[in-house]
């Protein structure tokens, strides 16, 4: 079936990494994407009547079996999901066994590999395949392969907050970034794309760099739309010049945290302008989280404060509306007013967002031309 | 769709000319029953079948005739404008059995097809026996009901049978008091629209000796119906095509919510989705690759159990290893021998796995099933990829939390 084996007995995704035959080149399930012919505009105004596309049926695949196989820490799909009551539809998990240390766990995974030569990856079963871009027509899939360098590998999340949980790297494991790559930004953009799937969002949050100081995608199902999603928004700057390079820039309104929201349907304008502004926070040492929706054709940021009362920041799915509560009387006593405040607590002045929100519409004006 | 308020100098030649525009205006609303989901050639079609027979639509208030047969015209003496808009009980008369109405009715709160003998009255006032067969007209992807299509065939006297046996007006009393005890809410919709059938006002009025129908009778009406059906999908503008008679066992096997049958739709591998709570896990979903696989059709499978694709040289241990796996929610993937509806096998890969809703309990067992015997092209993916694909989207599409807060069709 699958390159993944049954292990017998207790499994330990992190144990199991520290003792792998080094020798061993990986083999993955690899996906090349189709070439691209100049025309950047993304294929998602295809019929949806098609289907799903080939990297969903194999991403959705390669997950089920991983989780099948019991490498996950827990069944994220036996967890109860409710409507938070109120206006904005916040939805919350009831999940006592993910917290958010899972995440610094990960650190030591990535530091192996950095540890490791170049291109001598170990092999590993939380691995479900490798994307990169393609020279053919058509996207084709390699059942055994080797990661190419400019690959991405698509990890399992073992510790899922969604079904279908994954991180996103660079299978070049010394590439490993401590700043923006914007290369990695647009692959993860166009797996998206490609996925071609509404349920599917990668997300990315700048202050995992402050426990891992390297940069990783992550994206996962959410069957449901995120309640950002659904919020109504204005646009604040609209480039209608050329039909091929639009972009809009809009603000979230009546959402307790600010986000801006840019849309194109051409993905190499929307990797641009979004990269020219992560650079910029960066350089602020701002932090902030991206949310890739929509088939990669909507990307949301939302710039956070660092909140010293809290003293974190909210997770991508948290910024779009997703909560999770380890206990039931948490989960039951979840309240629109308590998260709203939350959100507050770490959204951007008004005067520190409407500088940002010029910034954003200069570098789209810069950019798209 | 009465108007006034104006004066009118010439009375009777503005109130002609006004109910003639009405009239019009009232036939076409009804058409539109029919032209909304069918191409509009679909009524030339219908006027081309013989034999009398009406369509009804339940979504209208009142679940008006919506389309009347040029046969019937001929059998009751009503002419087609005269009967479009009213309700079926218009046949219906002092001596209809009300037990046989009572049966009608409740066929149709139930949404399924129902055939009985009833003593009709044509527009004279004169009486005569008719089979009714009627059956609901579903929308074969979402399950819901579309048409009720009700064929009349006239009861020849000579096949009148001599010892049947005489429903005594009691009987009748105690059937439809029990009708009214019936919680209506179970069928919001249908609770009106079952009631067109019957005429309230004509209780108490003995019954008259039902006479039987035929063989041939029946056949007839069969025939009859399954031609509307088939003219009705030749035209169908629907995305998938209607079927009538039963969409599942008579029991009521629910529909899923249209979101959620929308999401499986996309979905291309051949698959079921069982209901894990109901009695005998009945199949709730059928993909349209599976009923190309297998040979059946929708209204075929929907309500039957996974054993139907059984056969000799079905191992009885894998069975037993699928029911194991399924008790302890566990998935699996095991190789079997399975049929087709015509007879003929297929070596099966099947994987089974339990399906979990947004509370996060076992809601469904998909059930993928592959010929491993014949060629696929799945680009390049193996078979166990493919059909773990589907297992992935569906539970992605059964976690999402609907506004009812059910994945099942409400009304059901």
């Amino acid at each position: 079936m699958v390159s993944a084996t049954k292990v017998e007995g207790e499994y330990s995704f992190l144990s199991k990494n520290s003792h792998l035959d080094q020798s061993e080149g990986v083999k993955t399930h690899l996906y090349h994407f189709g070439a691209e012919h100049g025309n950047d505009d993304l294929k998602s105004t295809a019929c949806p009547e098609q289907g799903p596309s080939l990297l969903d049926t194999i991403l959705l695949s390669q997950w089920d079996n991983f989780a099948w196989k019991g490498h996950l820490d827990y069944d994220v799909t036996a967890c109860q999901l409710k409507v938070i009551e109120g206006g904005i539809n916040f939805v919350g998990q009831l999940n006592n066994k993910w917290n958010s240390f899972s995440l610094k766990e990960y650190d030591k995974l990535f530091e192996s590999f950095r540890c490791s030569k170049p291109n001598s990856m170990k092999s590993y079963e939380g691995l479900l395949l490798c994307v990169a871009q393609g020279e053919n027509d058509r996207p084709e899939v390699a059942p055994s392969a080797s990661p190419p360098k400019d690959g991405l590998l698509l990890i399992a999340n073992a510790y899922p907050v969604e079904y279908g949980h994954i991180f996103l790297v660079p299978a070049a494991v010394n590439q490993l970034s401590c700043y923006w790559d914007k290369r990695m930004f647009g692959l993860a953009t166009k797996i998206a794309s490609e996925v071609n799937n509404a349920a599917f969002r990668v997300f990315f949050d700048s202050r995992t760099h402050v426990v891992s100081d390297h940069m990783f995608f992550q994206a996962c199902y959410f069957p449901n739309p995120l309640p950002v999603e659904c919020a109504s928004t204005v646009v604040v700057y609209e480039y209608g010049g050329n039909a091929r390079s639009d972009i809009i820039v809009s603000e979230t309104v009546g959402y307790p945290l600010k986000a801006i929201v840019f849309t194109s349907n051409n993905l190499k304008a929307l990797v641009n302008v979004v990269s020219e502004i992560c650079f910029s926070l960066h350089d602020n040492t701002t932090a902030y989280s991206l949310l890739i929706s929509n088939n990669g054709t909507k990307v949301f940021l939302f710039p956070q404060v660092k909140n010293l009362v809290i003293g974190c920041s909210l997770s991508t799915w948290e910024c779009g509306g997703y909560f999770i509560y380890h206990t039931k009387f948490e989960f039951d006593n979840a309240s629109e007013t308590e998260i709203s405040k939350r959100m507050a607590s770490v959204s951007l002045q008004d005067s520190a967002f409407e500088d940002l929100k010029h910034l954003c519409c200069a570098i789209a004006h810069d950019l798209v031309k | 769709m009465a108007s006034s308020g104006a004066a009118e100098a010439d009375p009777g030649e503005r109130e002609r000319e006004r109910e003639q525009h009405d009239d019009l205006h009232h036939q076409r609303r009804l058409a539109s029953s029919l032209t909304a989901r069918y191409s509009d050639w679909v009524l030339e079609a219908l006027d081309e079948l013989p034999g009398s027979f009406l369509l009804t639509d339940p979504a209208l208030a009142g679940h008006p005739i919506v389309y009347a047969s040029r046969g019937l015209a001929a059998l009751t003496g009503y002419a087609r404008r005269e009967v479009l808009g009213r309700g079926a009980r218009v046949f219906q008369g002092a001596a209809t059995d009300r037990a046989a109405v009572a049966g009608v009715r409740e066929a149709v709160r139930a949404q399924r097809a129902h055939q009985v003998a009833i003593l009709n009255y044509r527009r004279d006032g004169s009486p005569h026996w008719v089979l009714l067969h009627l059956a609901p007209v579903f929308h074969a992807r979402d399950g819901s009901v579309l048409h009720f299509l009700a064929v009349q065939v006239p009861i020849d006297d000579a096949g009148r049978g001599a010892g049947a046996p005489c429903r005594g007006a009691q009987g009748a009393v105690l059937a439809a008091c029990r009708e009214e005890a019936r919680v209506d809410d179970d069928f919001p919709c249908a609770s009106y629209s079952g009631k067109v059938f019957v005429d309230m006002d004509r209780r108490g009025l003995e019954a008259e000796k039902p006479r039987i129908a035929s063989d041939s009778e029946k056949e007839k009406a069969i025939s009859t119906a399954n031609s509307i059906v088939a003219a009705l999908n030749r035209y169908s503008k629907l995305t998938g095509l209607v079927v009538s008679g039963k969409r599942c066992d008579s029991v009521g096997i629910p529909a899923l919510s249209s979101s959620l049958n929308l999401s499986l739709g996309r979905i291309k591998q051949s698959f079921v989705l069982t209901h894990s709570c109901l009695p005998d896990m009945p199949i709730i979903y059928a993909s349209d690759a599976f009923l190309s696989l297998t040979g059946y059709s929708r209204e075929e499978i929907l309500g039957c159990n996974c054993r139907v694709l059984n056969g000799p040289g079905t191992s009885l241990e894998v069975i037993e290893e699928i029911n194991q796996h399924i008790c302890s929610e566990q998935a699996c993937t095991v190789d079997l021998l399975s049929y087709r509806k015509d007879g003929s096998s297929f070596p099966d890969l099947l994987h089974v796995s339990p399906i979990r809703d947004a509370s996060g309990k076992v809601a469904f067992h998909i059930w993928v099933h592959l010929d491993v015997g014949a060629k696929h092209d799945f680009n390049g993916l193996t078979p166990e990829v493919w059909q773990l694909g589907a297992v992935g989207a569906v539970r992605v599409a059964v976690r999402g939390l609907s506004a009812s807060g059910s994945l099942l069709r409400p009304s059901q």
